[in-house]
């Protein structure tokens, strides 16, 4: 009996402790906010210093972003600034969300374009009334920019599309820059493609089929971003996807296929850009600017002079245009106390306007500016000439994958073309299951 | 009496608070969670059992479920039959046994993913060398087709655990009362005999034990998943772990997400617990 008993006064205590930490979760959950400003006036008063959390998912800058972050601290002694840094796409995402839910919120951190925009909504402040913010260049802020309001800053700009050895085309007698039809893309591949043992290539092309990004991200945005009117927002608002440009789609995919390393469902990023273009193995590769750092350590003479970028060819108004977009965002948390605000706009603002941040952003995290009042000669790679040369021409494709139904173009788009690629699908079957994707996720 | 109860409870009560906090709790939050629309920062509607009505209609869910399963099974028995050959053969009177004993053990201290990585390497390149080398076509392209994603998993699996379930039947190997062994052979039983008549049933503990260790370990395996194929090509070789990580961290469907965990959950649990039953039962009879 007592020992029933027992059990009893044990099993409800257990109840109890989980009502308890319920309830307290509850709590919390209301007052964070309060929580947080407290703690921040606080100890604002015992040190006079403004904490502001930077949450960014940049890893390739971390160490000259922190640099940037320590010489703003010694000029203005009443803020304290510090930087998390958590690598690439996913694992940031994933990594925000649990800090947000942790109630442990970072008053500065990245968003990559409307989608997120959407679901972090309750969190962004207005920035647009930073200086940095009126001085964005026109586009930039397509994709946060909302009734007026802006709510994020773009990092810097990034353009990709096929970039090539400079050294190959003069050998065999060919201008990069008069291929910007197909018929003129198919015959230089197919000239490179009859001399390649005489030019010690493997193939002509590197197609890492195996890295969903490169199909369904970028090559497929090529063709899609025409159809919404080069608008990310046409995009973000779309019901429905028709393919218009479908064929041409399907006609690159199959050029970089058919002149490709094989297999090419195998082949990865590491091997398309280190093994194979760095080392002269194959001609011409689809990526962008943010390569250049790899090649030139595999290679700096090569990566100075011997590459150049040209958009993947298009047939229609938009010829010869290189899709570039703002890759991630930087915004503040509403939830932040006025002094973490405005101390985290400031230094935006710095870090983008003032002399100093700007020789940190051109010299240092070799950005292409999004922004206006920048010395473009000083742009330090040739990649990223090419892609500013298209960018201050008005020659540029919107970034649409920033845009589509979360995970649509890797997971659903990307991995039809593997499909595709490996023979199991049409290419229009592989279509129609992206089309449906889209629809019932826009429903 | 009744003093020894309080402090057997008083005893237990840290352990039970710290269980309730990070195991229980969450456990029966993220259940309520599978209800709902929660997309990992708030929850707006009750869904009642839409999420799990939508699992059984998602055919790459279900593809993971037979991908996983084929996997299970295959890499069982491998791993389980390797372990067990190893143990037999470095428990003979050799010089070298414990260099040998080492050696299979060492890959299961290397972590999943550099073995994933490792392997990634050995499978894209090594292979393909080796193959272009002799001419021999069935080497090269490896992890481009489902069919090699696979095999190379399994390659991988058995190769990391094969050693630590050797030191598994090892032990039990090592407990066979010498006389048994020497009573036989002065019956004249063969070194087949020997192994089939009495040190088989007699290790057959061990089968529970590394049946068990090996099942769930094949349910589970998401690291070497990740770092060898990714689920590449086209999604064809993701394993249940990696599908459910990768419907609540790349496509945000959190609610969606947990409920396939519930599943998962449960059926990992069932195959355990039917498993163990069965097999304790046959440990009985023999």
């Amino acid at each position: 009996m007592k020992k029933k008993m027992m059990l009893w006064v044990v099993g409800m205590l257990t109840f109890l402790l989980v009502l308890a930490g319920c309830a307290s979760d509850a709590v919390n959950e209301g007052s964070s906010g309060n929580d947080t400003n407290d703690s921040g006036g606080s100890s604002e008063e015992d040190t006079a210093l403004t904490n502001v959390d930077i949450f960014q998912f940049k890893v390739e800058f971390k160490d000259q972003f922190e640099e940037l972050v320590q010489l703003y601290m010694e000029e203005n002694d009443d803020v304290n600034l510090s930087v998390q840094t958590v690598g690439g796409g996913n694992d940031y995402a994933a990594s925000l969300k649990a800090q947000m839910a942790s109630g442990n919120e970072p008053v500065i951190f990245n968003i990559g374009g409307p989608t997120e925009l959407e679901e972090y909504r309750d969190y962004l402040t207005d920035l647009s009334d930073t200086e940095a913010a009126s001085l964005a260049l026109d586009g930039t802020l397509n994709g946060v920019e909302e009734d007026g309001a802006v709510y994020g800053l773009p990092f810097a700009q990034e353009g990709y599309g096929l970039i090539y050895n400079k050294n190959i085309f003069d050998e065999v007698g060919i201008d990069p820059a008069t291929l910007t039809t197909f018929e003129a893309m198919e015959d230089a591949f197919k000239t490179i493609d009859e001399q390649k043992e005489a030019l010690g290539l493997e193939a002509v092309v590197a197609l890492p089929a195996s890295e969903l990004w490169v199909m369904g991200n970028h090559l497929a945005n090529n063709y899609i971003a025409p159809e919404f009117n080069n608008d990310i927002l046409t995009a973000y608002e779309a019901d429905s996807i028709s393919f218009e440009y479908g064929d041409q789609m399907k006609r690159m995919l199959d050029l970089q296929n058919d002149y490709s390393v094989q297999p090419v469902l195998s082949l990865d990023y590491s091997m398309q850009v280190e093994q194979l273009f760095s080392t002269g193995k194959v001609a011409v590769i689809q990526q962008g600017n943010w390569i250049y750092p790899t090649v030139e350590q595999m290679d700096s003479d090569f990566a100075t002079n011997g590459i150049g970028m040209m958009p993947m060819p298009f047939e229609g108004e938009y010829e010869d245009h290189l899709p570039v977009g703002v890759p991630q965002y930087w915004v503040v948390n509403q939830n932040a106390s006025e002094e973490e605000i405005q101390a985290a706009k400031d230094f935006l603002d710095w870090m983008y306007t003032s002399d100093q941040g700007k020789d940190f952003v051109l010299d240092e995290f070799k950005f292409i500016p999004a922004y206006d009042g920048y010395d473009a000669s000083r742009i330090s790679d040739p990649l990223s000439q090419d892609v500013y040369k298209y960018s201050v021409a008005g020659k540029t494709l919107g970034w649409t994958f920033m845009a589509t139904p979360v995970g649509w173009n890797e997971d659903i788009l990307a991995t039809e073309f593997q499909k595709y690629l490996a023979g199991d699908v049409t290419f229009e079957e592989a279509l129609d299951v992206a089309k449906q994707s889209w629809e019932s996720s826009r429903q | 009496m009744k003093n020894k109860n309080i402090s057997f409870w008083l005893f237990i009560l840290p352990a039970l608070f710290a269980l309730t906090v990070v195991v229980f709790y969450p456990f029966f939050y993220g259940f309520y969670y599978t209800f709902t629309d929660w997309n990992g920062l708030t929850a707006t509607t009750f869904l009642g059992l839409e999420n799990y009505v939508n699992v059984f209609q998602d055919e790459r869910f279900l593809d993971s479920i037979e991908f996983t399963i084929k996997f299970a099974v295959v890499s069982i028995i491998l791993v389980n039959l390797l372990g067990l050959g190893l143990a037999v053969l470095v428990t003979q009177k050799m010089k070298i046994n414990n260099g040998l004993r080492t050696i299979f053990f060492m890959p299961n201290l290397i972590g999943g993913l550099i073995l994933g990585f490792i392997w990634q390497f050995i499978f894209k390149s090594g292979f393909d060398a080796v193959g272009q080398m002799f001419g021999i076509e069935f080497l090269q392209g490896w992890l481009a087709t489902s069919e090699t994603g696979f095999w190379g998993l399994v390659i991988l699996n058995v190769w990391q655990y094969a050693g630590y379930i050797m030191i598994i039947y090892i032990s039990y190997l090592q407990s066979v009362p010498q006389e048994l062994l020497e009573a036989a052979e002065i019956d004249g039983a063969s070194i087949f005999q020997r192994f089939w008549r009495i040190k088989f049933p007699l290790v057959a503990p061990a089968f529970t034990v590394s049946l068990f260790l090996t099942l769930s370990n094949a349910f589970k395996l998401y690291d070497q998943n990740l770092a060898l194929t990714n689920g590449g090509p086209y999604g064809s070789t993701e394993m249940l772990a990696m599908e459910i990580y990768k419907t609540a961290f790349s496509r945000y469907e959190m609610a969606y997400a947990q409920s396939k965990a519930v599943i998962f959950f449960i059926l990992v649990a069932a195959v355990a617990i039917s498993q163990v039953y069965v097999n304790k039962k046959r440990e009985v009879d023999m």
